[in-house]
Order: C-alpha cells, then structure tokens, then sequence
C-alpha cells in the first residue's frame, strides 16, 4: 500500500509516496538522495540520522516517514542557506571537530539546536545536550570546543546587530 | 634514475630542513567541509535501491555443528530473489586466512562459531533479501565445542580445527639472557595473572561494499578496507580472476580502527561474489548486529607475568606466558601475538627475559586488529607489575620507570640495539612534571570517605612497521599537471584519521614549494601503487614516506630547471609563495606556474613515484632472537580518576599524554588522534564488555547493551606532552601516531584505580560491578 505524503524538505515542496512502515531516514536517503544522514545503529542510540522536524530534532531511523506528512523537515544539506555554512559548521571546521565525519551531520544539527535555546551554553551543559550522540573518532574534546566557539560567533554577530540598530 | 633522484639520499637531505612553510603546522584537513556539510560520500552513500541487488547474511546460530545441508527452496519463492549462494557456488578459493589459511570465506562442512556466514541472499528488494534470508533452512549436527582458551589448549578430543591436531594454532617466544639466574639477582619479585576482554570498534559505518561487474570480466568494488590492494587480492582470490582485472576504491569510511583492515576485504569478496554469479550491480551492508556478530574483535587474554627486580629499583628478569584467545580463525592472531611477545617487557631495560606466546583456538567470534594490536593488554600486565614492584621496594612509580626506561644505545629483550629515536625518558620525565605526579601522588595515598582520588601512570612502545622484518614499503605517485596544481595518488585511505587529507597534503607541499591548497590527495585506490596498508600507525609514518620520495624527485627535477632558466646552479633555488627564485636575490624569480609550464615544453617529466623498501634485520625465531622492528614510538599516559566506594563506579578526571613519535607533522590531526584514542581506550577499561551466553553466542550485539563512552563520560584531556625523537627513515622524521594513546590507557587507568582503593587491579573491565567486588575483597582481607 502507498501512502502520498506532502511536507517541507529544506525548504522545498516534497510530494512522494511512502509505504506505511517506511522510516523517514530510508525515504530521506533512498529516494530523495539526501545521504548526510547516517544510519549507525538503527534503535536511536546514536543520533546520527539526527534531523529537525518541524524545528525539533528526531531520529530519523525511528520516525515513520508518513508522520512527516504535512510537516518541515531540516536535513544537514539544507542547513547551510545560500552556500553560507552556520556557525556551527565552520566551527567544525575550524576547530577540527571532524575525524571521520559519519556523526558529523547529527551533531551539528544538535548544536545547532542547542544555540537557538541557550546561546550561551556552559560545556557541562553541551555535553549534556548531546549525550544522545555518539562519536567514536574525536574523544568529544574539539567538538565541545567547536560548540563554545559557534556560541561565541552567534553572541558576536548579534550584539553587533543590535549595535547596529 | 639519476643518482640525484636515490631515495636515501633524498630522504637523508629532508631530514636536515630546520625551517618549514607548513609541516609542523595545524593545517586544516582537506575533507572537513564536505563532511560538515553531509556531502561526503561512503559506500552506503553510493547504493541505489532497485537499481542493484541487496545482499543479506545468513549466520551460524550454533558454536560447533557439521552442516548437514542447506534448504532454500523457500527463499527462493520470495519475490525478486535473485539466488541464495553457498560455499560451493565459489568459482575461485574459498579461503580469506591473512596468516593462516584456515578460513573459509563462507562456511563449508561446518561452521565453527555462532555468527559465521553460511549462505548468501541476493534480492532487488532490500525486504524480500530479509525475508528470504530467514526462510534459508541450515540442517546442522551439533558437535561438542569449547569456549575457554585455557581448556581449549589441554583439549584433544574437541578440536575447532580437526586437521591442526591441536587447539594451539601458533606459539611465539623471546628468550633473553638466563632468567634463573635474573631471578637470583631479584630481592624482590611480583606474579600475577592478568586478564583482559574482548572490544568491538564500534566505527559508526558498519562494513559495506558495492561491486559493480563491467565488460570483459572486470570488476570495480567500493568498499570498505584499510589496504585497497589486499582487499583486490582476497576478491580476486575468491572469485577467480585476475587482480589487474580488479579495481577497488575505498571511499571516505565512518572509522576503521583495524577492524575494516581485517573485515573490509571479506565484505569486499562477498559483494564481488555476487556481481560475478548474477552479473549485476550488488551491494551489502551490515546491520549493527551483523557488524558485532561477526567482525573479528580485541583479543582477549591470559597473561601470566612474573618480574624481579634487585633493590636499587633496576629490572633483572621477567618471565611471561600469554594467551590469546583467537577464537574460530587465526586471522590476524599470530601477527597480533607476535607483537604482544616482543612488547612484552614493556619500554625497558629488561637483562634476563623469557617470554612465550599461545594462539589459542575457540569457538567463539575470532579476534582480530584493533588500535593497539595486542599491544594494550600486555602492556597493561606490564605496567601494573611495574607498579607492584614500586610498592614492594618503596620506590615512587615515576622513579622506577625512570630508573629502568630504554636509552639510546640500549638493547631490547630480543637483542636489537636502539641507537636512535628513543625519547621516552625524556617525555615520562616531562609528564611527571605537567601532570603534578608527585605532589598527588602523595596526596591522594590518604584518600578516605566514600569518592576515593588516585593517580596512574601508564608508558608503552610500540613497533614502527611489521613484527620481526618482515618485508614493509612506501610508495606513492605524485604528478604535477600542467596548471601547476599538484595530485597525490595513494593507497593510504582516509578513515577519520586525517594522513592523506593533512600530512600527505603538508608533506608534498612543504617539499615541492607548491601552495597547500593546490595539492589533491586520492586516496584508498588500487589506481596507486601498492602503498602497504593504513595500519599499524603506518598512514604518515610510512605511507607518507612515498609522496616524501616522490615529491623530493620532482623538487631535484625543479631546482635544476629554475637554475638553468635563471642562470643559477640548483642548489641556490628556493621555491615558495607561488614562485622559484634565487636564495640571493628573490628578485630574480619564474611563477610557480610558469615554472611548470617550462617543464612540460622542455621535456622534464613532472610526474614521480616514491618507491621505498624499508631497511629492515632479521629475526630468528629458533632462538627468540632478533630485529623486531626499525623504530619505536612511545608513549606515556597519567590518568586521574575518582571511584565511587559505595557503586563501584569510576570516572576518570583527567588525562595527560606523552608522545616520542618522532616529527610531528600536524599537531592539530595528532592531538586529534590522541583524544580519540584515549577515550575509546577508557571506554575499554571502563565499560565496553560483550556478553556471551553459553553457546559462546553474544548477547549484547548492539548499541543499547554495548555501551560506548558519550560526551558525558569524557574525561578532560591535557595537551600531548612531545618529544621529538627523530627518526631517520620517517617523513621529516615522523614515526607513528594513530594508535598510540589507547594502548598505555588501560595501564594508566587501571593503576590510577589501584592507587585509589590501595589494591592491584589485574582484571578488565573495570565495570562499577567488578571494582564493587574488588573493594569488597579488599575489605574482607582487612577484617
């Protein structure tokens, strides 16, 4: 049985049709061709096909495809707007948070996140906020500092802003 | 070759550059922003669904049983199978042993552990491969099987492999001196029996592969593997053709650690199996539980370790038994004990040693290379007698490592004299001083109440190259095209670690004098020339040395062009910043990009290989005698940690790192590789463990009941303490990085537990539940 189902996908229009055990990671990278979400573990252990639904993180593996129907979904690909990274991003790569890359995506979505809530997260606090994502390759160490480093750019920018105003 | 262009003397001139443009810089890798992006692609990233075939595995669900048959006329009924494939459906060998040839790549006659691959399913639909695997029909015949390493070696009537005739599938020794006579000279020495666990990888992308079948009985595989060239032969191997008629690429892998230097090539050939038998496009994937099941892990040991030492704190005899528990193949198990046999001493001066090593078969999930390679748990062993006999002799722990640590000039326990590149003294020298060893070591002795402190000291060796000379290489293609821009072909791959997107990258650019970012590396190709595999902390240490060599041929091939255009001998040629000019009079130059313009219109090759065969001694193995290695990196490890009396539960507060590793080509990438090691070497000690049941069958395949470190389990990791111990045949002097940090972490860790509770720990994993038990036998001594 197909199921068509129509929502945002970074910004655009998506009509598709979905079988209804279809998990939103397989529809995401089989056929839509979006593959910066990985599939690790497969029982949400590991938040590396981490997206935002609807502004709000999910794991990917566990969401059923049709229950994004209606919805916006954000991807790791539609992050950067206009070929400009976010902040997070290049403090990734600035910072040398990226070893070899499959968590990679899951975790700038989180920081992400994160930023929007608490600009100006303590590193206990990031490291509480994504306990959800597993990184095998860095240790956590340059992706917390990447963390503080994109929350201190997004402080920056703003109040220069606001000065501006 | 012109004799400018001879490899020795190339490297012998590098050796001696005191200023760099780039190397020793923390130069941004090449691969960070695709991968911030999710644009990277790995191999899953590459499979398109009803467009190739989905493989699925059947496996083993008994330790020991003769396969009576196989039934798959139901999977055949299932819409869009394509055929279920068996051992005997292999056109070409059926055996994948990397020492041993004593593994089938699909089971045949029997299977000897529950997780073996028994049969292969092929669909176009990734639901029917599933459902048709669970309707394949395996009749088997239980046989009797033997899961403890100690039994398996006294047991002669159940035999994993029966044409051995034994369950030892390979012995080792080294034999030093007279350790009786080493032993009468002790005034005080320590025994313990050591035990260490299995550890998974847990690389974030399981182990897949894509092979594509072309024309003329061609193949190219995308896959997984730490060694495009060996994954080419293990496929050529299997299915019968030609290795030149093979193409492999190792696109961008989710981690590696060893485990895909071993597993890579086998999900290569079964992959490859298929595209041969059906023709088309096949892919496989392994699930999380697939990957756990099946692909080889950490060797457990046994470690029976006596040592003395005469009052003065100087080592006079050790005396070592190790096992390693191999499980159903050998694998990469000799090569793994080999390494623990001639590490076994640890980094020291050690008069009178007898070590002998035991490969032992069971029927369990084999074990296999893992960041270390039997290094980690024979140092730990290592490490902790050392702090026993601290202990007994009253002597501070620091003092007596450094009262008995290798110098230049000194010899190792099988025989080879290290006149150069030996740091490591000078480094634990310096990590006492960073980490504040003696002030807490002192005060954290009179811990009390219910979170105890305590400070560890972890140090460690490690080989540079193959065990015992074995035959090791470089090479690499360097091309300068006609646009000036500069490509690098290797096969190193690009797992996470950083050498061909950083330090190939740095080293090209520093030797040609070409901006950084015009030099490409493509990596992972069996287009490159053999490079030898991305192991054993080899990636830059030995990998690199081939664009080193390359690159250095062309640099020779440029100075002597911008000298004759200028009017100059070539000795007086500097290029940077984008041109050649004259060391005394930058005025007089040529672009770097005419420069290269000149070179295609004058005849002067602009391509180079770096062929590179490491010098290398012999081992005797008759007298456990030998060259074992042509360098060591060392590395050292404090550890801080505070256990919790009441739930048994460590945290560890704090590490500090030391590194003798030669140059350090990026600091930034090594800090990196530290950190990471470190923490996957604490979640070793601390809480990574499998569960097996009696069958010998795990029973935690997965990520909720195998649990990897989080960001909330990390400790604070210093910066690396580095001394750079030169080595003479390493790029720049570099030696090996990668797996450094995990292996001195569970000594460090392990004795920073011991000094907190007043106890030796002498069993991993240090798990609350353990250390509960540990400080409950600790109490009831006392009372």
């Amino acid at each position: 049985m197909k199921i068509p189902i129509h929502f945002i996908l970074n910004g655009e229009e998506v009509s598709v049709e979905v079988e209804p055990n279809e998990l939103l990671l397989n529809l995401l990278r089989e056929k839509l061709g979006l593959t910066g979400p990985k599939y690790v573990c497969g029982i949400g252990e590991c938040g590396a096909c981490t997206v935002l639904l609807d502004g709000e993180p999910v794991l990917s593996c566990l969401t059923l495809a049709v229950d994004v129907d209606g919805h916006e979904v954000t991807t790791i690909e539609g992050l950067a707007k206009d070929n400009e990274l976010t902040a997070v991003q290049k403090a990734f790569i600035e910072e040398a948070a990226v070893q070899c890359g499959y968590c990679t995506p899951g975790f700038i979505i989180m920081i992400d996140k994160l930023l929007k809530e608490n600009p100006n997260p303590t590193e206990e606090e990031i490291r509480e906020y994504i306990r959800g994502n597993l990184c095998r390759c860095t240790g956590y160490v340059n992706i917390v500092k990447a963390a503080l480093k994109a929350a201190e750019e997004l402080r920056k920018n703003t109040s220069l802003i606001k000065i501006k105003k | 070759m012109s004799s400018s262009e001879d490899p020795y003397a190339l490297m012998e001139k590098w050796l001696k550059a005191k200023e760099f443009l780039v190397v020793g810089k923390g130069v941004r890798r090449a691969d960070a922003l695709e991968k911030a992006m999710g644009q990277a692609r790995f191999v899953e990233d590459f499979y398109m669904p009803g467009h190739m075939l989905f493989i699925k595995q059947v496996l083993s669900t008994e330790p020991h049983a003769r396969i009576l048959g196989i039934d798959a006329s139901k999977a055949l009924e299932v819409p869009s199978v394509e055929g279920v494939f068996t051992a005997k459906d292999i056109p070409g060998e059926n055996q994948v042993g990397y020492a041993l040839p004593d593994q089938p790549l699909i089971a045949e006659g029997k299977v000897r552990f529950a997780g073996e691959l028994v049969a292969l399913v092929a669909a176009k639909d990734f639901d029917k491969a599933i459902e048709a695997a669970e309707k394949v029909k395996i009749m088997y015949d239980p046989l009797p099987y033997v899961l403890d390493p100690l039994e398996a070696m006294e047991r002669k009537d159940i035999l994993v492999h029966g044409e051995v005739g034994s369950n030892i599938a390979f012995r080792t020794k080294v034999r030093k001196g007279d350790i009786e006579e080493g032993f009468s000279k002790s005034d005080v020495i320590v025994e313990n029996e050591y035990r260490t666990h299995h550890q998974d990888h847990v690389y974030l992308e399981t182990e897949g592969a894509l092979a594509l079948p072309e024309l003329g009985d061609r193949l190219t595989v995308i896959s997984a593997g730490q060694y495009p060239h060996l994954v080419r032969a293990i496929v050529a191997r299997v299915v019968g053709l030609p290795e030149s008629n093979i193409k492999v690429i190792i696109p961008y892998m989710g981690g590696g650690f060893g485990g895909k230097d071993d597993e890579g090539p086998l999900v290569a050939a079964k992959a490859a199996l298929i595209a041969k038998l059906t023709g088309k496009p096949s892919f496989l994937m392994y699930t999380r539980d697939e990957s756990m099941l099946m692909h080889p892990k950490r060797e457990a040991t046994i470690i029976k370790y006596k040592s003395g030492a005469s009052r003065d704190g100087k080592l006079q005899a050790i005396e070592v038994k190790i096992i390693h528990d191999t499980g159903a193949y050998s694998n990469r198990g000799p090569f793994i004990l080999w390494r623990a046999t001639v590490h076994a001493s640890g980094p020291y001066r050690v008069p009178h040693a007898k070590v002998d090593g035991y490969c032992i078969y069971t029927n369990k999930v084999y074990q296999g290379s893992y960041r270390g390679f039997g290094n980690p748990s024979v140092q730990f062993a290592a490490e902790a007698q050392m702090d026993s006999l601290a202990r007994k002799l009253g002597i501070d722990p620091v003092e007596l490592r450094l009262k008995n640590l290798l110098r230049p000039g000194d010899l190792t326990i099988t025989g080879q004299q290290l006149n150069e590149s030996v740091g490591v003294a000078d480094a634990v020298a310096k990590l006492a001083k960073v980490s504040e060893w003696s002030s807490k070591i002192k005060a954290y002795s009179s811990s009390n109440g219910r979170y105890r402190r305590g400070i560890g000291i972890g140090v460690a060796w490690h080989g540079i190259s193959t065990s015992r000379g074995v035959p090791d290489w470089s090479n690499a293609l360097v091309k300068i095209e006609k646009d000036g821009s500069v490509s690098v072909h290797t096969g190193i791959v690009e797992m996470g670690q950083g050498s061909p997107v950083s330090s190939h990258r740095q080293i090209a650019s520093e030797i040609l004098g070409a901006p950084l970012d015009v030099v490409t590396v493509d990596f992972g190709t069996t287009d490159a020339p053999d490079t030898g595999a991305t192991h054993a902390s080899r990636g830059t240490s030995i990998g690199a040395i081939g664009v080193y060599v390359a690159a250095a041929k062309l640099r020779e091939r440029l100075n002597k062009l911008a000298s004759e255009l200028l009017g100059t001998s070539p000795d007086e040629i500097e290029i940077k910043d984008g041109k050649a000019y004259l060391r005394s009079n930058p005025e007089k130059y040529i672009s770097w990009k005419e420069l290269i313009k000149e070179a295609y219109s004058r005849g002067v090759e602009m391509s180079a290989t770096g062929y590179f065969f490491l010098p290398k001694g012999k081992f005797n193995d008759e007298a456990g005698q030998g060259y074992a290695y042509p360098a060591f990196s060392y590395v050292a490890m404090v550890a801080e940690v505070e256990v919790d009396t009441y739930t048994g539960k460590v945290r560890v507060l704090r590490i500090w790192p030391a590194l003798a590793a030669g140059r350090i080509i990026n600091p930034t990438q090594v800090e990196g590789q530290v950190e990471g090691a470190a923490v996957q070497g604490m979640g070793y000690v601390l809480m990574e463990q499998f569960v097996f049941d009696n069958k010998g069958r795990i029973l935690n395949p997965n990520l909720t009941d195998y649990v990897v470190p989080t960001a909330l389990d990390a400790p604070e990791i210093m910066r690396p303490v580095y001394v750079e111990d030169i080595f003479k045949y390493g790029p720049f002097g570099a030696k090996g990085v990668g797996e450094m940090a995990l292996i001195p972490a569970p000594a460090a860790i392990a004795n920073a537990v011991s000094n907190a509770l007043g106890v030796q720990v002498t069993k991993l994993p240090l798990t609350p539940e353990n250390v509960y038990f540990l400080i409950k036998e600790k109490m009831g001594k006392k009372a």
